[in-house]
């Protein structure tokens, strides 16, 4: 039995002004026990909707929907007890408290007794390195810090699927790289089922094997991420300053997209010569202060699927 | 320990964690209590040492407890739990295996609890000041459990006044109502026997009157056992309207984005 079984699914919200918006449009997908699973798709695409009503917060339109062969909004609580749910926007920490304390309150929820709390609390501290933070109040913590005492409080249940909605919304490179290494760990380690969403397509390339890509409410690109990266994600865009204004930019390989004074935008096609080799030529022949690398944004990986043959 | 009894833990804790809140608001007690013994004392002084049977001092002492069971719910409770709703942090609520009413409700006591208990030591040793010993030791004792009862009351009406936000997104306007409601029917500001009859009449049989006349009046001297079993019985029916409206209002819930 898929841990995940969603078919047509459906919402629409009333509007007080015109016609009602629809945020999803019939979506249809299965997720295998032990998956990890991108659900992806621009701003407004979706997502966070989907998640509503897969985890029984909020009633589809029409459709149907099981987690663990529960349907989410005829029995929530019971559903709530088998999953953990992880929202970069929303705390479920008490920012007065340390989080020690509000996984204790946690713990008496989900009926856990007082040594398996400090067992899994110690446990779940080592695999994220997080003990060190336990005993400190959340208000004085770094957004890093509190999203690892936040992923122990999604996992101190032993949640057999856990929804992630934009868990590394806000945070640094570092912590953002730490972070989906700990959400991979989990899955390996427990063999927890992961659902996550995002609009930042390395959170995809580094966590999920699978990606689900949907906009304007609607699937459209299902495979795994490795064929994805073949397919989709073959060009790394660089910003680049310079000492002083180029005037033109040429680099084998690299096509200029901006050139702003000093600054520049290039698209590399990695397929056609690799990322490094082209940073090396950049370097030789001009006067670079400061470069990064970056994934395309998500809107043109969408616009890119659209314009697939079909 | 019940999932319930850990959150009126965690909200003790909590209040007793942020001494600083804690002590403005007992501060701004003490200036209440001030400022009504010298507002009732004139009052009462220019009645001939009586007004409907209530002396200075029993004012005073209904003055105290009124305020004491008041005090213990934050005053913009309503208010909040609109802005959780309409706002959709309640959904991260919704995700636990318990009532999300129930446990919020446990949450507000434990916190009132710390802020009454507190209230209730410093109040009674200034109001003994201003107005000499209470009318009744006994109906001064009997003034704890109506004052808890109050605030429970207090608690869960305003889980059911919030709870509107489920329907209109908002309960700014609910709260301007509600705390009107505490204020003139709840007998917070002036005890209800002082109204004019037929106003007292409707005041009295709407729940509001147990969350601050009812202390009020047993801390001056009404010791009846039968107020404390008309507060049980309002906070009964307040506590099934709240989980009602919290019922109804999680399933037609609409949060839409992250």
């Amino acid at each position: 039995m898929a841990a995940i079984d969603v078919r047509d699914l459906r919402k629409t919200f009333p509007s007080r002004r015109g016609a009602p918006v629809e945020a999803v449009g019939g979506i249809s997908f299965a997720v295998e026990a032990g998956e990890r699973l991108a659900y992806i798709g621009p701003n407004g695409a979706g997502k966070s909707t989907s998640i509503k009503m897969l985890t029984g917060i909020l009633y589809p339109s029409s459709g149907e929907a099981t987690v663990l062969g529960i349907v989410p909004w005829k029995r929530r609580r019971e559903l709530a007890a088998r999953i953990g749910t992880l929202f970069g926007q929303r705390s479920q920490l008490w920012y007065q408290l340390t989080p020690r304390q509000t996984y204790s309150l946690l713990a008496r929820i989900y009926r856990i007794s007082d040594q398996e709390e400090r067992r899994r609390v110690d446990e779940l501290g080592e695999l994220l390195d997080a003990r060190g933070l336990f005993d400190q109040p959340v208000r004085s913590m770094s957004l890093g810090q509190r999203m690892r005492c936040e992923l122990v409080a999604s996992m101190l249940h032993a949640p057999e699927v856990l929804f992630l909605d934009e868990p590394t919304i806000g945070l640094d490179l570092v912590a953002k790289a730490r972070f989906r290494d700990l959400i991979v760990r989990i899955n390996q380690e427990r063999g927890t089922t992961i659902l996550l969403t995002s609009h930042d397509v390395s959170d995809i390339e580094q966590v999920a094997r699978r990606v689900i890509v949907i906009n304007h409410g609607r699937l459209i690109y299902d495979d795994r991420v490795s064929v994805m990266r073949r397919a989709l994600l073959g060009t790394k865009v660089l910003d680049v300053r310079f000492a002083h204004p180029p005037g033109d930019v040429q680099v084998d390989g690299a096509r200029l997209v901006k050139l702003t004074g000093a600054g520049a935008k290039l698209e590399v096609d990695t397929g056609a010569r690799p990322i490094r080799s082209v940073l090396d030529d950049l370097l030789d022949r001009y006067q670079v202060v400061d470069i990064s690398v970056a994934d395309p944004p998500l809107e043109e990986i969408v616009s890119h699927i659209y314009a697939r043959p079909l | 320990m019940s999932p319930y009894l850990a959150g009126w833990r965690l909200g003790l804790l909590r209040t007793l964690r942020s001494p600083g809140d804690l002590s403005v608001r007992i501060g701004f007690f003490a200036v209440i209590l001030l400022v009504m013994s010298a507002l009732w004392g004139t009052a009462i002084d220019a009645n001939g040492g009586q007004l409907e049977g209530y002396t200075r001092s029993s004012l005073l002492w209904y003055v105290f407890a009124a305020q004491t069971a008041v005090l213990g719910v934050r005053p913009r409770s309503v208010e909040e739990i609109g802005d959780e709703i309409g706002g959709g942090a309640i959904a991260i609520q919704m995700l636990r295996p318990v009532s999300v009413v129930g446990l919020r409700m446990a949450i507000d006591l434990g916190e009132a609890c710390a802020r009454m208990a507190v209230a209730f030591v410093a109040g009674a040793a200034l109001t003994w000041l201003f107005a000499g010993p209470p009318p009744s030791l006994s109906a001064l004792a009997m003034a704890v459990p109506a004052i808890a009862l109050g605030a429970s009351a207090n608690i869960a009406s305003s889980h059911a006044f919030g709870g509107v936000a489920f329907w209109l997104l908002d309960a700014k306007s609910t709260w301007f109502l509600y705390q009107k409601l505490v204020f003139i029917p709840g007998g917070m500001l002036i005890p209800l026997d002082l109204l004019p009859r037929p106003l007292e009449v409707v005041c009295a049989v709407l729940p509001f009157a147990t969350m601050a006349y009812v202390p009020g009046k047993i801390a001056s001297g009404d010791a009846n056992p039968l107020l404390l079993l008309w507060q049980v019985g309002w906070l009964a029916a307040l506590l099934a309207l709240a989980a009602g409206v919290f019922a109804a209002g999680e399933r037609r819930l609409q949060v839409m984005g992250g």
